[in-house]
């Protein structure tokens, strides 16, 4: 596998500085830490939501911080958690004393830290509230959510939570919201490739060629079957099965859609399984609300895709529905 | 007894020295059923808590302690880090406002600090993790201290006894949590890494004395 990189253990400190550089009117960090990073546009009064999480996922976690999404997010190293440190000094710079909102990937180390963190800022009295993200149906059998590991679908839960803290609402009914949307949103993947870390230059785990991994997470976690390649409408078959079948969709929902590229998939291959998925629903008679398609959490060079689906009603409609805008993303008003 | 803000600082560095010594046995079994890092983490988080340690200024102990913890948790936010550093934190605030430490100050170091990792962890004791030393170790401190026991090599003497026994008794335990349940079958009569983490932290206060 051939990189563009200086040395490895430069890789995200250098890609920050490259960050910053080109957005220097969007996002900044503070305590002089590149790691604790801000919007330059914070809206005084609101709740704060942040993020945080390891490196490797981009345009997951600090692609979200903008307009409309979130206020900051505390960066790791490459599938590492960022430090209870790094997370408490973004949230004292967040708060506007209407309290923080922690929404981030259901992962020990990064339970851990966020707890730590809200102990560390308890001393500033600035209330934090915590929404795990836990979409990955692979990873956990239904009735044991709370197991269950976060990936894309957290796009979903970040985005109704931004759009209620701008919307004034107080802390615990932000908090309402974004676990309303994260209960509403299921995500499987499948994994074409391993994906290799800067750092060690090494796989951690292995796939086969003419083969692929079903359910595998974006940090390499086992999936729950290995089989041979499948075709893109077959394995979107096998995708949307599970998950329609875990958020109970019936005719008549409706639906947004998030189909996610790895970071190894061209946009064209992504498009190419959005046309089944989009053929499946429409036999299922359920209307797609809204959907996207591209890199929204992604696993460094790993070949495959996600597919996110949210079941909507009007509450979740009204606030996936507002614009935002990050250095990232671009969502436009539906 | 009484322990001081000069024997916490001895204590820290001991720790740190200890994890230091055992860095390339702590990644050998470690690299067996988890990252491989973990005498890199702890080498580097106990070093950062003791310079900490000694950039400390004022008298309050307990808040010693606790910027120990926020400074190791700060250096390695891995899994282990965050553990010894959130014990270090429940240590430092039980202990707040204290200038020197007593016998039961010291059994309740013990009990907070396991206490601290256990909240944050939320493992129990017999999964095959650190809880399983401290928990025996915050114990024996604590009947120590209750018989009447008040020689600091004595009670931590008994703290780092009770902790190799729960180090032992680790090689027969299935694990439950993280990688290591993924790799359980290899790790029968292999002890626990980070039940080891746990004895040399109890090794370093007996070399404190």
């Amino acid at each position: 596998m051939q990189r563009l990189l200086n040395k490895p253990e430069d890789y995200v400190d250098d890609m920050l500085k490259g960050i910053y550089a080109a957005y220097k009117d969007r996002v900044t960090y503070v305590e002089g830490d590149m790691r604790c990073y801000v919007t330059k546009r914070k809206k005084e009064g609101k709740v704060g939501l942040m993020t945080g999480g390891g490196s490797g996922h981009l345009p997951l976690f600090l692609g979200f911080v903008g307009d409309g999404m979130l206020d900051g997010c505390a960066i790791g190293g490459v599938f590492q958690s960022p430090s209870a440190e790094q997370i408490a000094n973004v949230t004292r710079e967040i708060d506007s004393g209407a309290g923080v909102l922690y929404v981030y990937g259901n992962y020990t180390g990064d339970i851990m830290n966020f707890e730590m963190a809200e102990e560390l800022v308890d001393f500033d009295d600035i209330k934090c509230i915590h929404v795990k993200g836990c979409d990955d149906v692979a990873s956990a059998p239904k009735g044991e959510e709370d197991k269950r590991r976060g990936v894309a679908g957290i796009y979903f839960v970040i985005k109704c939570a931004g759009a209620a803290a701008d919307a004034m609402l107080p802390l615990e009914e932000v908090a309402r919201i974004a676990e309303k949307a994260n209960a509403h949103v299921r995500t499987f993947g499948v994994a074409l490739s391993p994906c290799i870390i800067p750092e060690n230059g090494k796989a951690n785990f292995e796939v086969k060629d003419g083969e692929m991994e079903l359910g595998m997470g974006i940090h390499g976690e086992p999936g729950v079957e290995v089989c041979p390649l499948k075709t893109a409408d077959e394995t979107v078959d096998y995708i949307m099965e599970r998950v329609l079948a875990d958020l109970e969709v019936q005719e008549g929902d409706e639906v947004a859609v998030l189909m996610n590229g790895l970071g190894g998939t061209p946009q064209e291959e992504l498009f190419i399984m959005y046309k089944r998925a989009a053929e499946i629903l429409d036999e299922k008679k359920v209307s797609v609300y809204f959907a996207k398609a591209g890199e929204f959490a992604s696993s460094m060079d790993m070949i495959g895709a996600s597919i996110s689906v949210m079941k909507l009603d009007e509450e979740l409609k009204k606030y996936l529905s507002t614009e935002a805008d990050t250095p990232f993303i671009h969502q436009s008003a539906i | 007894m009484e322990i001081t803000r000069e024997d916490i600082i001895r204590f820290i560095h001991k720790a740190s020295e200890e994890m230091n010594a055992n860095k390339d046995y702590l990644i050998e079994l470690d690299a067996a059923s988890g990252d491989g890092d973990l005498g890199m983490t702890m080498s580097k988080g106990f070093e950062a808590g003791a310079e900490a340690a000694d950039a400390f200024g004022e008298e309050d102990l307990g808040k010693m302690i606790f910027k120990i913890g926020s400074a190791l948790a700060a250096k390695v936010p891995s899994t282990m880090g965050t553990l010894m550093g959130s014990g270090f934190l429940e240590a430092g605030k039980a202990l707040k406002g204290k200038k020197s430490l007593e016998p039961a100050d010291f059994a309740a170091f013990c009990e907070s600090y396991y206490n601290g990792v256990q909240k944050r962890g939320k493992a129990s004791p017999g999964d095959r993790t650190v809880l399983d030393s401290l928990k025996p170790a915050a114990d024996a401190v604590k009947q120590a201290v209750a018989t009447g026991k008040d020689d600091p090599k004595e009670l931590t003497r008994a703290a780092y006894e009770a902790a190799k026994s729960g180090v032992e008794a680790t090689k027969h335990m299935a694990p439950v949590h993280g990688k290591a349940y993924v790799h359980r079958e290899k790790l029968a009569g292999v002890p626990d890494q980070g039940a080891i983490v746990g004895s040399l932290l109890y090794k370093a206060w007996t070399e404190t004395f």
